[in-house]
C-alpha cells in the first residue's frame, strides 16, 4: 500500500471516530491539540488492524519497533499513516 | 461465545475450565502443558510477551467469539525474600504480574470489539494479611490488584468489567511446602474462618461471569472475606 493510499485510510477512519470532516496529515493524534481522546485512538487501532486483515497484511500496533522510535507514530495522522503504509510493504 | 482460562492445567485453573464446561461454556485453555486440558487448548507460557501475542492473533483469526478472560496462571514459592534467589523472584513476578499483564494486553482487545466482557485476575489473601514468608509472591499479586483496578477503569468505556478474586490457602500444588498448621493461621485470619475450596472459587468466578454482575468491576473479592 502507497502512503498517498494509507493517508486516505487513516483519515477516513480518525474523521468518523473523531466525528470531525475534512482533517489534514497534520493533524494530532496524541497530546493537548489531539482531536481524539486515548479511547478513540485505541479504537482507532483495532479499525486499522482489522482493514489491514481485509486487504491482506498484519497492522501491528504494539510492535516494539514501532512504539519505540523516538517520536511516536501516533503523533499526526501523516505519522500514523506513513506507519500503516510501511507495514503494508513487509 | 468463549471464556479464555489461563492455567487450564492444574489447580484453580483446572477446576475452573471443569465447572465452566460442566456449565457447557466454550473454554479455550491456556497452559504450558495442555495435556489433558478437556477443551481446545494452546500451549504458551503467559510470562512470554510474544507467545501470549502469538494466541491472540491466532484466536481472533479463528473468529472465535471472546467474552471472558480468567488468568488463573500462577505460581508461588514459600520463602522469606532475603532467602528468595534473583532467578526464582524473577520468575514469580514475571508470571504472576507480567504475564496477567500480557494476556490483558492481548485479549482484552478480542473483547473490546465486541463491547462486553469479564475479565478475571487472581490475587491472594497474602496481600491483604502481608502473610510472613510469601513476600515476593504477595508483591507480585499486589501488583495483579492494582493493574485490575487501573485497567477496569481504562476499559470501562469499552464495556469490558475487571476484577480481582483474592482466595486464602485452597487445596493445590501451589499449598506444597505450606503445612497444616500455618494453614489454620491464615484461616483464623479470615472473616469467615474456615478453609475454602476450589468450588467456592469457582462458584465466584461464575458469578464475576454472569451478567448480573454487570455493576462490579475493579473490585478485589477475598474468599472468606480479611
Amino acid at each position: 500500500m502507497e502512503y498517498t493510499e494509507a493517508l486516505k485510510v487513516v483519515r477516513s477512519k480518525v474523521e468518523e471516530l473523531a466525528a470531525k470532516p475534512n482533517l489534514g496529515e497534520e493533524t494530532q493524534l496524541i497530546g493537548d491539540g489531539s482531536v481524539m481522546d486515548s479511547m478513540k485512538l485505541v479504537e482507532l487501532c483495532l479499525a486499522l488492524e482489522d482493514h489491514a486483515s481485509e486487504v491482506g497484511f498484519e497492522f501491528d500496533w504494539t510492535s516494539e519497533s514501532a512504539m519505540s522510535r523516538a517520536r511516536s507514530m501516533f503523533r499526526t495522522i501523516g505519522t500514523l499513516a506513513a506507519e500503516f503504509a510501511e507495514q503494508s510493504q513487509q | 461465545m468463549t471464556v479464555i482460562v489461563t492455567g487450564a492445567s492444574r489447580g484453580l485453573g483446572a477446576a475452573i475450565t471443569q465447572r465452566l464446561l460442566k456449565r457447557e461454556v466454550d473454554v479455550f485453555g491456556i497452559a504450558r502443558n495442555i495435556d489433558g486440558v478437556p477443551c481446545d487448548a494452546a500451549s504458551c507460557d503467559v510470562s512470554s510477551y510474544d507467545s501470549i501475542k502469538r494466541v491472540a492473533k491466532e484466536l481472533k483469526q479463528s473468529k472465535r467469539e471472546i467474552t471472558g478472560l480468567i488468568n488463573a496462571a500462577g505460581i508461588a514459592s514459600m520463602n522469606l525474600a532475603l532467602t528468595t534467589t534473583k532467578s526464582s523472584t524473577q520468575k514469580i513476578l514475571q508470571t504472576n504480574l507480567a504475564g496477567t499483564i500480557y494476556c490483558c494486553q492481548h485479549f482484552a482487545p478480542l473483547m473490546i470489539r465486541k463491547r462486553e466482557g469479564a475479565i478475571i485476575n487472581f490475587s491472594t489473601i497474602a496481600v491483604a494479611i502481608g502473610l510472613k514468608g510469601e513476600s515476593i509472591y504477595a508483591a507480585s499479586k499486589a501488583g495483579v490488584e492494582g493493574f485490575s483496578r487501573s485497567f477496569a477503569r481504562e476499559v470501562a468505556d469499552f464495556g469490558l468489567r475487571v476484577n480481582c478474586i483474592a482466595p486464602g490457602p485452597i487445596d493445590t500444588d501451589l499449598l506444597n511446602g505450606v503445612s497444616a498448621g500455618q494453614i489454620k493461621r491464615i484461616v483464623a485470619q479470615q472473616v469467615i474462618a474456615v478453609q475454602h475450596t476450589k468450588d467456592d472459587v469457582c462458584d465466584l468466578v461464575e458469578l464475576l461471569l454472569d451478567p448480573r454482575s454487570n455493576s462490579l468491576s475493579g473490585q478485589v473479592f477475598n474468599v472468606g472475606g480479611v
